[in-house]
């Protein structure tokens, strides 16, 4: 066991982070050619599909968190992952400080759609796991709202970062509209999930060679669900406003600010 | 109706649709007020997304009486623009249905 903290354990960890990028690239690959295939060739059901798909998303991200947690490169705890279990119709939102809340969240969900780059629709191995799990492409504005709004509609749930990328460590959390214009859309009650890592990893100011002197330890809490009720007696827009200031107050309270990292390190 | 003679639409002034333009900002966005100046940009300055054009062109098409073509909002960037499109639209005929 290397010294947590010593020059040692960060060359591990540097090595350890590497190889979780490229399992995690070659990982995706492999399954895009085997595994999401096999998914779909047992069911003509596009909604069995996407639930074996979504399924398989889940279980494999559980087994990379399981890698990662070996390599003391990630490490994780989860609160209050039963109020997930009816998530079902409902809109998870979450900050979104690191790489990998996205792993993080859905390796909690036995199902949920997602927002995804349009330009995996047009990525040779991921263009057809991303359609058959059901995710949704981020295309115009009025139209992505619309389908994330239908999904809520038909009961599934979905997951959407209303910062839009990564917070700017340093920087106070800025969340677009979006978020709060898909629950009014479907009047979906909103379940917070609010994450916070012990130290500061994989923000979008890092690199990942440049890992911190401690591990990184991703703490998830689910929180209890808000209601979209109180929100819809107002106009559209107006609701839209309200909602996302009511969402920004309530992450920015519960979650510690990010701090530029390297700027506070090098004072060390 | 007689006796309940309103402005022609195509009169309105400028200024009356600045007006209009101003206080519906208001009533759906709770804009600051002493923020909406002909010189604005409804995106950059006053936040209007496009999810809030939808809902402002709806407000627009009662308060003109025409049909509007999104189209012709394409070019607008300030609340001088839009009080131009407005402008452009009311001179347009009303619509005979």
């Amino acid at each position: 066991m290397l010294t947590p903290g010593s020059a040692p354990d960060r060359a591990w960890r540097v090595f350890g982070t590497g190889l979780s990028f490229a399992v995690f690239g070659i990982g995706g690959v492999i399954m895009s050619l085997t595994i999401f295939p096999l998914l779909r060739a047992t069911s003509f059901d596009p909604e069995t599909t996407r639930r074996r798909i979504q399924r398989a998303m889940q279980l494999s991200f559980r087994l990379f968190l399981w890698f990662m947690a070996k390599m003391t490169v990630v490490t994780h705890e989860v609160h209050g992952a039963e109020k997930l279990e009816h998530a079902g119709g409902r809109l998870i939102v979450a900050n979104h400080p690191s790489l990998i809340d996205v792993v993080l969240i859905i390796a909690q969900m036995p199902a949920v759609d997602c927002i995804v780059k349009q330009a995996l629709w047009r990525n040779p191995f991921l263009r057809w796991p991303v359609r058959w799990g059901g995710y949704i492409p981020n295309t115009t504005p009025e139209r992505l709202i619309e389908d994330c709004a239908a999904t809520l509609r038909a009961g599934r749930s979905l997951l959407v970062f209303p910062e839009g990328t990564r917070t700017d460590p340093g920087e106070p959390m800025v969340f677009k509209r979006g978020a709060a214009q898909v629950a009014l859309a479907a009047g979906s009650d909103i379940v917070p999930i609010t994450i916070h890592c012990s130290t500061q990893a994989l923000t979008k100011d890092d690199v990942w060679w440049r890992v911190p002197v401690r591990a990184g330890h991703w703490v998830l809490r689910v929180e209890d669900p808000i209601p979209i009720a109180p929100f819809q007696e107002a106009p559209p827009g107006l609701a839209a406003r309200r909602l996302t200031q009511h969402l920004h107050d309530y992450f920015t309270t519960r979650v510690p600010p990010l701090e530029r990292r390297f700027r506070r390190e090098a004072a060390v | 109706m007689p006796g309940l003679e309103l402005t022609p639409a195509s009169m309105r002034t400028e200024q009356e649709i600045f007006d209009k333009i101003k206080a519906t900002l208001v009533d759906l966005f709770e804009i600051d007020a002493a923020k909406i100046v002909p010189e604005a940009s409804l995106y950059q300055d006053l936040d209007i997304d496009s999810i809030d054009a939808i809902d402002l062109i709806l407000q627009l098409k009662s308060y003109t009486g025409r049909k509007i073509d999104p189209e012709q909002f394409k070019h607008v960037r300030t609340v001088k623009d839009l009080v131009g499109a407005v402008q452009q639209l009311l001179a347009e005929p009303p619509p005979t249905t």
